[in-house]
């Protein structure tokens, strides 16, 4: 299963970025192979539409299930279009949140 | 010629100058450009006013003819287009219009379609000549509307006053990008004086000749000492009335009565020296 999460730092000991489309980075983890990989949103300074471009990169990534504490309206259309399950993310770092998440401690959105 | 009014911020005056104004100037055109929530026609009362639709184009896709090389998706500078599990997606309120994907297309793939963007509204209110543009409910942008008004008023005689959206946006330099001179109207407040700040620095990019109205003018000297060092030529100050604040939020004219005439009528002189100059 692979999970995405937008963050403010890179890696699993950020804390899980409150802007989705607006993120500076994606934490894209594969649970099969217990590894987590780091790409830089390149859209995050757009004018606009970030979010469409965070929910096709989310898509694209194979994503199975989003964590993040908000989605706009347009990227939640998509996200769930795709079939990709959205949880509600703590203010806790991404580690946590990747833990709480395989322990069904995460609120579905 | 054309006056185009603006602030920073909304709420400050705006459409009760460029009411009165183009009340009090003879042979005058007003252009309500604040298409998001136009509010000129409250004043300018039109029974039976015409009714015209805007219509903007967007993409449409023909997923048959698609290869999904992404050309377009990448070119589009406002993300209006994605590559979403295998096709590409349209999203038309982000659409600028501006056709580029359907010209980047190797394939033909893209054409555009027309949608109603929203609608203008043209009539007469005794001497004055009234434009009013309104945007759909759900539309991201107003531009293409604010263009469409500025175009049915670019070969005229008269003067015209432009009654700007409130902001520094995309909306606001497409009204104010004909303008030969610019009124900038604050009030005196934090939020007002930084807000001025904000559309002075884009109208001196656009290099626009300007004045400055100061509305509900109180002992606050915050915008009269701003403008003494910027060097902005003060137009007028309006007073904080009771009775023409009651007037303006009742919908009438505050130029029709005695009292509040000279106010907007030495504005004018003024504008008129200073554009000839």
């Amino acid at each position: 299963m692979i999970i995405t999460i937008p963050t403010v730092t890179s890696g699993e000991k950020s804390f899980v970025s409150d802007r989705f489309g607006r993120c500076n980075f994606f934490y894209v983890y594969d649970t099969e192979i217990k590894l987590g990989k780091v790409y830089t949103n390149i859209h995050k300074d757009g004018q606009g539409g970030v979010g469409v471009k965070a929910s096709e990169f989310v898509i694209n990534q194979k994503t199975d299930v989003l964590i993040t504490p908000r989605v706009g309206s347009k990227s939640i259309d998509i996200i769930r279009d795709a079939n990709i399950k959205i949880y509600e993310a703590t203010n806790e770092i991404v580690k946590t949140n990747i833990e709480r998440f395989l322990n069904n401690e995460l609120k579905e959105l | 010629m054309q006056i185009a009014v603006l602030s920073g911020k909304g709420g400050t005056g705006k459409t009760l100058l460029s009411v009165n104004l183009s009340y009090l100037a003879k042979n005058s055109i007003y252009v309500d450009c604040d298409v998001e929530e136009p509010n000129g026609l409250l004043y300018y009362k039109i029974p039976n006013i015409e009714t015209n639709d805007v219509l903007t184009l967007y993409p449409v896709i023909d997923h048959n003819a698609c290869d999904g090389c992404q050309k377009c998706t990448d070119f589009c500078k406002f993300n209006a287009l994605a590559f979403i599990l295998g096709k590409v997606r349209v999203f038309k309120e982000l659409c600028h219009s501006c056709g580029g994907c359907s010209l980047v297309c190797p394939l033909n793939a893209i054409t555009e379609k027309e949608k109603k963007l929203g609608s203008i509204k043209h009539g007469f209110y005794e001497d004055t000549e009234v434009y009013s543009g309104e945007m759909n409910i759900g539309e991201e942008s107003g531009v293409s509307i604010i263009k469409e008004l500025l175009n049915r008023v670019s070969n005229t005689d008269k003067t015209v006053f432009i009654d700007s959206p409130p902001g520094n946006g995309c909306s606001v330099m497409e009204s104010i990008s004909q303008a030969d001179y610019c009124i900038l109207v604050a009030e005196p407040s934090i939020f007002g004086l930084h807000n001025l700040n904000m559309v002075y620095e884009l109208t001196r990019k656009f290099n626009k000749k300007i004045g400055l109205v100061i509305n509900k003018a109180s002992n606050d000297s915050i915008i009269y000492d701003y403008a003494k060092e910027k060097q902005i030529e003060i137009l007028a100050q309006i007073p904080m009335d009771l009775e023409l604040g009651e007037m303006n939020s009742n919908g009438e004219i505050v130029a029709k009565n005695d009292k509040f005439r000279p106010i907007f009528e030495s504005i004018l002189n003024k504008i008129d020296e200073e554009v000839q100059s």
